[in-house]
């Protein structure tokens, strides 16, 4: 408490003090202090007195609209969004192009607009980069959904296999892939590989990353597709001299399709939020980019952008597995 | 071997176990061309596995079967019995129809596809031929105007005529038909049993495994009584049925079903 005691004893002494003895740049030298202390209230007091020049002494004239630009600056952290604009108004009188003023006008003058103009002029802003990311979330996503299913269609066929060597070096891959992190994998490839003289672009380690995940999970998905078929569809399509692997093409896997559309357009909506997981190696992606914005502006409307962009992969993908499925089952239907 | 010039399969010894159940017990077995065998015998008496051994969905420990005179499904290297090479295997059943109880139709292609399927893509057939052969064959068992159906708008005596055809668009030298007709309701056996005995009257080889006395009467030219994976009794329908008052299990049997 005595402590307290003596630290604003001496901020009152000394503000008055400066007030009394100093000149307007000690007295701007002051007020940083406060500011970065953090005493806002006696640091615009002190700014304050910092009058408009009489003469044409051209060093006050810079210090009162730095004292005037600083007092709008605290205003608006504060919120005090009239006593800031009047400030940056002074500030701009005694020096019409001063543009650190200018642009603090217009930031406060935009931060005064309502919430929804506001969404929508930073919705502006950030457009652009957001949609180069989701551009290349989206390429992740198709490529990755058009090499998994045949990944995982050789990787479940390997696991069904009579031949042993085959059978368990693809039940290897399903345990390893699917026992461990995406991220741990991404890593790995991009990080881990150089170590063994493979270095891979972001782009190439993110799409093996994705592509050999994915085609992981989808293989179990497909195998329990492919066991689903009653075991008298292989019967006869051997009994009419089918072998094996005709049997497999033409009877056994084209009837999994219906049954695999749900389970698989599932795998693939998570998917489209795994693909968030490569930005951790330097892929320039929506999740990559949004974050990019975020840690510049500090604004959250980048991130509902961004979540907007994301939800309307998802609905979009959604509904076209949910239409593919109706018409792909059509034969089923009596 | 048999001199009979006539004999298009023939069983030798056929035994097959399920771990330590015999299901078959040395079988022997002659079906000359143009011969309708019926098979009839309790549940569980190993009739569909000889039917399945004779075109190798399954594999028997001991026994030989000969078809067309040659020696078919197994090899023998270093005393050790393996199955014939996939290749050789693929064309023996490719010689041989088979219809089965719940008709095992592919639910994805309609009739015609159905039964162009195997001769497109085992026989390499162009593809307007096995059309053509398909159309004669479905016009056979009665169903050209159902042709484009998938066969989950078919009844079940139509689907099994769907399958019938499917097997005769190959062609084959012998039909192998298991319970044609035990899936289906009453009123629906007869379209099935009448496709059979057309087929019948053509000249075709059959083994067929049934349920039903009246029919294997009408059709046979033999009936063999299974149990245990043993012949019990074989002879001509009369000489079958007339026996089967003296036999107690054949003569329970049948009361069984009726
Ligand atoms: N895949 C299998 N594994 C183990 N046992 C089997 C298998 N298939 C058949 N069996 C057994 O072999 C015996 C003969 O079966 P099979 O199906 O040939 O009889 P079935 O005469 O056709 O009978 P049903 O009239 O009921 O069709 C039965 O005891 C059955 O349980
Ligand atoms: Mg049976």
């Amino acid at each position: 408490m005595k402590s307290v005691k003596i630290f604003l004893f001496s901020v009152i002494f000394l503000s008055i003090g400066s007030i009394c003895f100093s000149n307007t740049s000690d007295l701007l030298l002051k007020a940083e202090n406060h500011i970065a202390s953090g005493n806002f209230d006696t640091a615009i007091e002190i700014l304050n007195t910092i009058q408009f020049p009489e003469g044409k002494n051209e060093e006050d004239t810079i210090n009162y609209v730095k004292a005037k630009i600083r007092i709008a600056q605290i205003a608006s952290i504060t919120k005090d969004f009239s006593s800031a604009q009047a400030a940056c108004r002074k500030a701009l009188n005694a020096d019409p192009q001063n543009s650190e003023a200018k642009e603090l006008l217009n930031s406060i003058k935009r931060q005064q607009s309502p919430k929804y103009v506001l969404f929508f002029t930073d919705s502006i802003r950030f457009f652009p980069s957001l949609l180069k990311g989701a551009f290349m979330t989206l390429l992740l996503v198709i490529v990755t959904m058009g090499v998994s299913p045949i990944g995982g269609l050789f990787i479940a066929l390997g696991r069904i296999s009579r031949f042993a060597p085959v059978s368990i070096i693809c039940w290897f891959i399903i345990w390893f892939f699917r026992g461990t992190p995406l991220l741990l994998q991404l890593f790995f490839i991009y990080y881990g590989l150089p170590a063994l003289g493979i270095t891979l672009s972001p782009l190439c380690a993110a799409l093996i990353g994705l592509g050999v995940n994915y085609s992981a999970y989808l293989a179990e998905i497909i195998r329990a597709g492919i066991l689903s078929i009653e075991s008298g569809q292989m019967e006869a399509a051997k009994a009419l001299g089918m072998t094996y692997s005709q049997a497999m093409k033409r009877i056994i896997i084209p009837q999994t399709y219906k049954r695999l559309i749900p389970p698989v357009g599932n795998e693939f909506i998570a998917l489209i939020k795994d693909t968030a997981l490569v930005s951790t190696i330097s892929m320039v992606e929506l999740m990559r980019s949004a974050d990019r914005l975020f840690n510049t502006y500090f604004n959250v409307n980048v991130l509902i952008l961004a979540a907007v962009m994301y939800l309307l992969f998802t609905t979009v993908f959604t509904f076209i597995f949910e239409n593919l499925e109706k018409r792909v089952g059509i034969y089923e239907k009596r | 071997m048999k001199k009979d010039n006539n004999i298009l399969l023939t069983l030798k010894g056929i035994t097959k176990y399920f771990g330590t159940h015999k299901a078959l017990d040395n079988i022997n077995l002659d079906v000359k061309k143009g011969e309708k065998v019926v098979i009839v015998g309790p549940s569980g008496s190993g009739k569909s596995t000889l039917l399945r051994a004779v075109n190798l969905l399954e594999k028997v420990e001991k026994g030989h079967i000969f078809f067309e005179k040659k020696e078919v499904g197994y090899r023998f290297k270093k005393g050790k019995r393996l199955l014939d090479s996939p290749k050789n295997i693929s064309f023996l059943r490719s010689e041989i129809g088979m219809v089965f109880q719940h008709f095992n139709l592919f639910p994805h292609m309609t009739a015609l596809q159905n039964v162009i399927e195997a001769p497109v893509t085992v026989k390499k057939m162009p593809k307007e031929k096995a059309v053509k052969i398909a159309e004669e064959v479905l016009a056979k068992v009665g169903l050209s105007d159902k042709k484009d159906s998938h066969p989950a708008k078919l009844s079940g005596g139509q689907k099994q005529r769907v399958a019938i055809a499917r097997a005769l668009a190959m062609e084959p030298k012998l039909m192998l038909f298991d319970e044609p007709t035990s899936a289906l309701d009453p009123e629906l056996v007869g379209e099935v049993f009448n496709t059979i005995k057309a087929l019948a009257e053509e000249g075709m080889t059959m083994i067929i495994v049934t349920h039903q006395m009246g029919f294997a009467r009408e059709i046979a030219d033999r009936v063999i009584f299974m149990e245990n994976g043993i012949f019990v009794e074989q002879g001509t329908p009369e000489e079958f049925f007339s026996s089967a008052q003296k036999n107690e299990r054949i003569s329970g049997f049948i009361s069984s079903i009726l």
